[in-house]
């Protein structure tokens, strides 16, 4: 497949009415599929509002984004749920985890969203679950888990519907650096064994330079997008 | 599907809430259950009382005073009618009691024994004797035979309406529960009342009908005055006569529907409440669903799948606490049965459902709006 993962054009957003602010402007750029790239930025940059634009969560003012050569922009709020089902996951700060629901539970919930049966979904929850190093967690509640247990199964989540791309704010923003290593660890394992693209948030230099691109933001624009050659795993 | 699993997760995981907007709910649908089978009970008790021993339908001659020939075709006609359970001819006039020194006024009704039964039951409601109508019996009521000393076996004198004095034997002392129709009503037998009033062996005073349901009396009478049949005579219903009945009956029912209305109210701003409390503390499980893919209309049913289920259960209960408390009530409190009324118990359910429901739809819009933006944002 030629067609690019991800493309942003002139991509901007502003913020309120009577008082604004630019959150964003004119941010363009690529990704292609597999790609494993980190956005970096001061706080108040616009990191955020960049990857939610992109994660269809938020509608830009300015500029569009296509997913997976469809343009997005013209697609209403139902078109826009549907394709963040089918075609992202998602990795924020907070784990979001479902306290209702037991480990496997919150794990298949984006297939039964997307209309999928449990008994089906869960050999593949299973499988994502043992990557992640999470086997033998299933029945437990959401609540019973560690804070790295708890991002690792947010993690789990985000890769069932085996998604294209996978959107992280600050994945590690709340674990400590034995956590945070084994996260970014992990996130390198499903690139290469899935094939899944990653585009990663982060306001730590050093966690970006493990990663093979880095797309820097300063107040609100791109400022600079340059390939990492040391980012590749060691070895 | 995946909505009403949400809904149920969702109120499992604070069960003391749910219980208690579930017991919200089966106190107001008790109440509701209890107090319409009271008051509905309680109408049909006073109609049973007042009307259901006495004849709700009078055919009597359209001219006062003469009597009704009770033909082939008139008694084939109102026994036609299945609506109507009881035919009774009777044959009435006015006579006065004569004691040692006292007199009183009575009503005296002449038939057989066994028609005047199916109206009046005073063979089952007899107190002393044995009620027997042949000869020179009379009946007589419990508070006219105490203020007269009367007793069964004594001999009364009565005078008729030409003046001329009659002995009779009473035979046995009835109670019809009200000490007005006990001290008014005598009963004689249906020759002696044709010979006082000199009429022919099918003449009556006026035939006398029960029917099945005493509200349908005025229909019942509608279609017997259209009855070639009958022409010639003039029938009536009981409504006609008891106006302040009936409108005792209106206002007891409007007070009982204000009552339960206000009682829905009350259930209905409880559910409410708690499901917009429940719908805010759920914000952030709702954003994260919507963030991974869930449509809008999807999200919204949640809550109307949790009302769903506590309306559901909480009627189910509220009927149970409402045929508990029918029960507590009839044992220690009524004098009367209170009967369970399923008709108006199977409506209080499906309303307490569909309060539970109607209250579900302003956090179930809330829900459906929520922009998953929101909870991302927010942390
Ligand atoms: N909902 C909003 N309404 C108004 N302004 C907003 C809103 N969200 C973000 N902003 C503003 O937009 C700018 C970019 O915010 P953004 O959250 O994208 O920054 P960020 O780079 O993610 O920062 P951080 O590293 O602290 O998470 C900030 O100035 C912020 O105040
Ligand atoms: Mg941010």
């Amino acid at each position: 497949m030629a067609e690019q993962l991800l493309v942003a054009e002139g991509l901007g957003k502003t913020y309120g009415d009577v008082v604004t602010t630019v959150a964003l402007s004119d941010v363009a750029f690529a990704l292609e599929r597999g790609e494993f790239a980190s956005i970096v930025g001061q706080s108040g940059s616009g990191k955020s509002t960049l990857l939610n634009l992109i994660g269809l969560l938020d509608t830009p003012t300015t500029g569009s984004v296509s997913l997976d050569g469809k343009e997005t922009t013209a697609l209403g709020r139902s078109g826009r749920t549907r394709l963040r089902n089918e075609l992202l996951g998602f990795v924020f700060q907070f784990h979001h985890l479902l306290p209702e629901f037991s480990v496997l539970e919150n794990v298949v919930m984006p297939g039964l969203v997307g209309g999928g049966s449990e008994k089906a979904l869960r050999p593949r929850a299973e499988e994502v679950l043992a990557l992640l190093g999470l086997e033998g967690l299933e029945d437990k509640n959401a609540n019973q888990l560690s804070g790295g247990q708890k991002q690792r199964v947010a993690i789990a989540r985000a890769l069932l519907n085996r998604p294209a791309l996978v959107l992280a704010d600050e994945p590690t923003g709340n674990l400590d650096t034995a956590n945070t290593a084994l996260v970014y660890e992990l996130f390198r394992k499903v690139n290469a064994e899935l094939g899944t693209a990653f585009l990663i948030v982060t306001h730590d230099r050093a966690v970006a330079q493990q990663t093979d691109r880095i797309l820097e933001v300063s107040d609100g624009r791109l400022v600079q997008d340059v390939r990492n050659e040391f980012g590749a795993p060691s070895g | 599907m995946l909505s009403l699993r949400i809904a149920a997760r969702f109120l499992r995981r604070s069960p003391v809430q749910s219980a208690l907007i579930a017991a919200g709910i089966a106190v107001g649908i008790g109440v509701q259950v209890f107090l319409g089978s009271l008051i509905i009970s309680l109408q049909q008790n006073l109609v049973d009382e007042t009307i259901g021993s006495s004849p709700q339908v009078t055919v009597a001659a359209a001219e006062e005073g003469e009597p009704v020939t009770v033909t082939e075709a008139v008694r084939a006609s109102l026994e036609g009618d299945d609506r109507v359970v009881a035919v009774v001819p009777v044959r009435t006039f006015s006579a006065i009691y004569r004691g040692d020194g006292a007199s009183a006024p009575l009503q005296v009704v002449g038939g057989e024994l066994g028609e005047l039964d199916t109206i009046y039951d005073i063979s089952g409601r007899t107190l002393k004797g044995a009620a027997t109508l042949a000869g020179d019996d009379v009946l007589v009521g419990k508070e006219f035979a105490a203020t007269n000393g009367l007793e069964p076996g004594d001999r009364a004198v009565f005078v008729l309406p030409d003046g001329a004095e009659s002995r009779r034997t009473v035979a046995a002392v009835f109670d019809f529960g009200t000490a007005a129709a006990n001290q008014t009503f005598a009963f004689v037998p249906a020759t002696f009342a044709a010979e006082v009033l000199g009429h022919a062996p099918d003449q009556v005073t006026a035939v006398e009908l029960q029917v099945a349901d005493v509200f349908a009396s005025v229909a019942v009478a509608d279609d017997l005055r259209g009855d070639p049949a009958l022409a010639g005579t003039t029938v009536s219903e009981w409504q006609s006569e008891n106006e302040d009945l009936l409108s005792a009956l209106q206002s007891q029912s409007t007070s009982s529907y204000t009552i339960q209305f206000f009682v829905l109210v009350a259930v209905a701003l409880g559910i409410a409440s708690t499901l917009a409390i429940s719908a805010v503390q759920k914000t952030r499980q709702i954003g994260i669903l919507k963030a991974m893919g869930m449509r809008d209309a999807k999200a919204g049913r949640i809550f109307l799948w949790q009302a769903t289920l506590l309306g559901v259960t909480g009627a189910a209960a509220g009927v149970g606490v409402g045929l508990a408390l029918i029960a507590l009530f009839s044992r220690f409190a009524a004098t009367f049965t209170i009967d369970p009324q399923w008709a108006f118990v199977a409506l209080s359910f499906a309303v307490g459902v569909a309060v539970a429901l109607l209250s579900s739809v302003i956090p179930s819009r809330r829900t459906s709006k929520l922009d998953p933006i929101e909870v991302i944002q927010g942390g």
